[in-house]
């Protein structure tokens, strides 16, 4: 008996003792491990720029000839919800074959604040970061300018004339690579994807194909339609007008004053002669909250806008039940999708830029580089060299073809003139969402560098903007309505954008993680998502009331500070951005 | 004076084994519990997570006058606590009632079979309850409206998650149809410890059954609910997290927010981790002083206590 019980009892105090072990042992490496990435960083980010980047450039030179093509595999964080990619993807399977680059994706699940909240805590970052303002601060990141002038001719070459944008105010590095709005060649737009009011197709069918000009017009239509087909096809419910503002997606909520008032899209402020101020409180916010505040009286808007959350949104869109909204085109691309697929073109939308009275629509802009988005490196990359090669043979012409188009004779085929299109079938592939994941990298190439405009041979970069495949590629009764319109394309709707001004657009300017201009704009967008519904759904008589009580919500906030750095940052892009 | 001192000594050694195997454990906590407290000086700081400690810049109470000075917070205290409270009270009450009820069943199955019914929501997660909710609350057909109208006591679908008033209300509702199975188990327990005995007494002295349940079932779990009251209200600061933030929206934020929204979205969304640990300093300070506090009512009244 005694030895048995000693025998145990020995036996779960080494076990003590073992875990006890372990978890100092954990300890300690984690220890070790941040003290030495923290140095790193150090040294990287020191006055000894150079001499990092140098040393840098010593091991990767030795390595480049053996190693270039060693299996590598890089961990990648994608900012957005996507589906996995299947393991024998076409796209992803090449990129090994011939880059020797295995990428290890992982989604976004949840809100993207709080999880790169959360990864900064942690202090632990996957090799290459889908881009935040918030990285930066932290020190996430490391700087990539020398890395692209000594490892990424191509990507040099793609980002040459938005070098100057592409740098940090706070210091002047360069973190992130955009992934949108670096053109090359000719801008072509064919679809559009930003801001409008949009309609279904059906209720302007109906009504003889009229052109919306004001918030009267573009109601009246909604609640003709509305009064002649109270259900769906299906037998549901129609609802006239909806909105969003959950998350982070306030702007179908937010964004339309300053649009019907002729301004470009600037975010929470409207920029008057380089001067911008914030415009929620404002009378052309007033005058479009109290025309909504009369649609939902009249039972035309949904009575659950307000409560939706995205997933909601996009699945009443993609029932076909909603008339109109306002919103960017992009956001609620993937309901309308759905209305495809299940061909309702007819329930699918049209966009226009609706205006105040004598105003000219900017709904329309320029191209922008599209800032702090893309990816960066983080600062625990082992390989920063291998992924900036690895990225730049992204950026040759070849694989910039296979990413966006896809493999020549699979995907899409070359006429006499060497123009690029798709057979009926190939198009409808590019539909398919399955299909798509075994066959395309667009959770990888979404945020990726990309080229837009046209490649060296006149193609388009993409089969969307390729005008002829575009028009082909259209449903019948698209074509019905670009015709009925004497249009070509979708974004003739709008008024051609004029020139952007140098530091256009300000609603990507960082507020700055912490600063008194982020708290504010937090508290802004509290008070907006507030007070703006109650005023909607108040009785019409009770609108100014609580208009009023949203007006005070506001003074009490420090929308000075907010404005303050956005205006700085406005003169600072001013005067460094126009050197270019 | 020595003498305690040396027997002290001299107990440690005789139970060396027993100190020996208590260590992993007190490593854990250490490790686990009383090392990250190091963190607490963030809130005292401007918080960078890339500097390093010595390069923080200090701000003194900065974060805690942010707090107690804006409104919003006062508001989401009042909500934490208020929605706190609402889910305790309920929950003890309807888990009591239940429980002496489910013991008041005489047929083994079919009281097994509503024991287990009556736990399972406890298994799915917020964010499918909060689905569940969201649906059955809808103006678009929901089956609280539905059953409302069809019995005639509404004529139009009340939108029930945008008004303000219903919300602790609704998230009451939901706390108790997820939990109060589960929560009935521990009392369940606790009665069949009672001594039967007792009941057959009370029988031959003519009590009927609620007698019995008043005056022999409540008092003989008396303990158990008052250890469980001093320990969960060690948690009224958590209001919880999942349930106010997937129901929420704007329009009844001023009654939905509860501290940890809070705090994820002054603190972690915008990087302003300061204040997120100073808003979780408060809310600990705060569960302290309410354990001793109930700690010491119960002594007073001579009960069972935890500490």
């Amino acid at each position: 008996m005694g030895v048995i019980t000693r025998k145990r009892l020995w036996g779960s105090l080494s076990l003590g003792i073992a875990l006890s072990l372990a978890l100092a042992g954990c300890g300690n490496n984690n220890n070790s491990s941040n003290n030495s990435s923290k140095s790193n960083t150090a040294a990287n980010q020191g006055t000894t720029d150079q001499a990092a980047g140098t040393a840098n450039t010593d091991s990767g030179s030795n390595a480049t000839a053996s190693d270039d093509l060693k299996p590598i595999t890089i961990s990648a964080f994608i900012g957005s919800p996507n589906q996995q990619p299947t393991a024998d993807n076409r796209i992803y399977k090449k990129m090994q074959d011939e880059l020797g680059v295995k990428l290890n994706m992982e989604f976004l699940v949840g809100d993207l604040q709080q999880k790169l909240g959360v990864m900064i805590a942690g202090g632990e970052y996957p090799d290459l970061i889908t881009a935040d303002p918030k990285l930066v601060t932290a020190k996430a990141v490391v700087p990539l300018e020398d890395l692209i002038d000594k490892y990424g001719p191509h990507l040099k070459e793609h980002y040459a004339n938005y070098w100057n944008q592409m740098k940090d105010s706070s210091d002047g590095h360069i973190y992130w690579l955009p992934n949108y709005g670096a053109y090359t060649g000719d801008f072509l737009a064919t679809n559009y994807s930003g801001p409008a009011f949009w309609i279904q197709k059906d209720v302007l069918k109906d009504a003889g194909f009229p052109t919306p000009k004001t918030l009267d017009d573009y109601f009246k239509l909604i609640s003709d339609y509305a009064a002649k087909h109270p259900k769906t096809v299906d037998g549901q419910p129609t609802i006239g007008f909806t909105t969003l503002a959950y998350d982070w997606r306030t702007f179908p909520l937010t964004n339309a004053p300053e649009h019907l008032s002729g301004h470009a899209n600037d975010g929470g402020v409207v920029v008057d002669n380089g001067v911008a101020s914030v415009f929620a409180t404002q009378d052309i916010a007033k005058t479009y909250y109290k025309k909504l505040n009369d649609i939902y009286n009249q039972g035309l808007m949904d009575k659950e806008a307000f409560v939706q959350n995205y997933d909601q949104y996009i699945a009443k869109v993609s029932t076909g039940r909603v008339l109109g909204m306002f919103d960017q085109h992009w956001n609620f691309q993937d309901g309308e999708n759905e209305l495809i697929s299940q061909n309702k073109i007819g329930e699918t939308y049209v966009g226009f830029p609706l205006t105040y009275d004598g105003v000219t629509d900017h709904y329309l802009d320029r191209p922008v580089l599209n800032l702090n988005n893309g990816f960066g490196i983080s600062k625990d990359a082992k390989d920063p060299v291998r992924i900036i090669k690895f990225l730049d043979a992204l950026m040759t012409e070849d694989w910039q073809k296979t990413l966006s188009w896809g493999e020549k004779g699979v995907d899409y085929e070359v006429d006499a003139n060497g123009k690029f299109t798709r057979t009926q079938k190939e198009r409808d592939e590019q539909n398919d969402p399955t299909w798509k994941l075994a066959n395309k990298a667009d959770a990888f190439y979404g945020y990726a560098p990309k080229m837009e405009g046209t490649f060296t041979d006149g193609n388009a970069t993409s089969a969307g903007t390729q005008p002829d495949e575009f028009y082909a590629s259209l449903k019948p009764q698209d074509k019905e309505i670009l015709d009925a319109y004497k249009h070509k394309t979708w974004t003739e709707f709008f008024t051609p954008a004029p020139e952007n001004p140098v530091a256009y657009p300000a609603w990507n300017i960082d507020l700055i993680d912490g600063s008194d201009a982020s708290v504010a704009n937090k508290q802004m967008t509290d008070a907006t998502l507030k007070y703006l519904p109650q005023a909607i759904m108040a009785k019409t008589e009770k609108f100014d009331t609580v208009w009023d009580q949203y007006v005070n919500a506001y003074k009490k906030i420090n929308v000075k500070a907010y404005e303050d750095r956005i205006n700085s940052q406005i003169q600072w892009r001013t005067q460094n951005w126009s050197s270019n | 004076m020595t003498a305690p001192k040396s027997s002290f000594l001299k107990r440690m050694r005789s139970q060396k084994q027993l100190m020996l195997m208590s260590l992993p454990m007190l490593l854990y906590v250490f490790l686990f519990s009383y090392y990250p407290l190091w963190g607490w000086t963030q809130a005292f700081q401007n918080f960078k997570p890339a500097l390093s400690f010595s390069q923080q810049e200090w701000v003194g109470l900065k974060q805690f006058r942010f707090l107690f000075r804006d409104d919003t917070f006062l508001l989401v205290l009042r909500n934490t606590i208020a929605m706190s409270f609402i889910n305790l009270v309920l929950g003890f009450v309807t888990a009591i009632v239940f429980a002496i009820l489910l013991n008041e069943i005489k047929t083994r199955l079919y009281k097994r079979a509503i024991q287990t019914i009556s736990y399972l929501p406890h298994f799915l997660s917020w964010i499918i309850v909060t689905g569940l909710v969201a649906n059955a609350l809808s103006v678009d057909g929901g089956i609280i409206n539905v059953v409302l109208m069809k019995l005639g006591f509404i004529h139009e679908p009340i939108m029930w998650l945008s008004k303000p008033h219903y919300f602790w209300g609704i998230v009451g509702a939901s706390h108790v149809w997820k939990e109060i199975g589960w929560n009935t188990i521990i009392y369940l327990a606790a009665i069949t410890s009672i001594d039967p005995s007792l009941y057959e007494a009370a029988e031959i002295d003519g009590a009927n059954r609620y007698r019995k349940m008043l005056n022999i079932t409540l008092p003989g779990i008396k303990s158990i609910v008052i250890i469980l009251v001093i320990m969960n209200l060690g948690w009224i600061m958590d209001a919880g997290f999942e349930v106010q933030y997937f129901l929420g929206n704007g329009v009844v934020v001023d009654w939905s927010q509860t501290i940890d929204i809070f705090v994820l979205k002054y603190g972690i969304q915008i990087g302003n981790y300061s204040l997120a640990t100073a808003a979780g300093i408060f809310k600990t300070v705060v569960s302290v002083a309410l354990i001793f506090a109930a700690n010491t009512t119960a002594k007073r009244f001579g009960e069972d206590r935890l500490i």
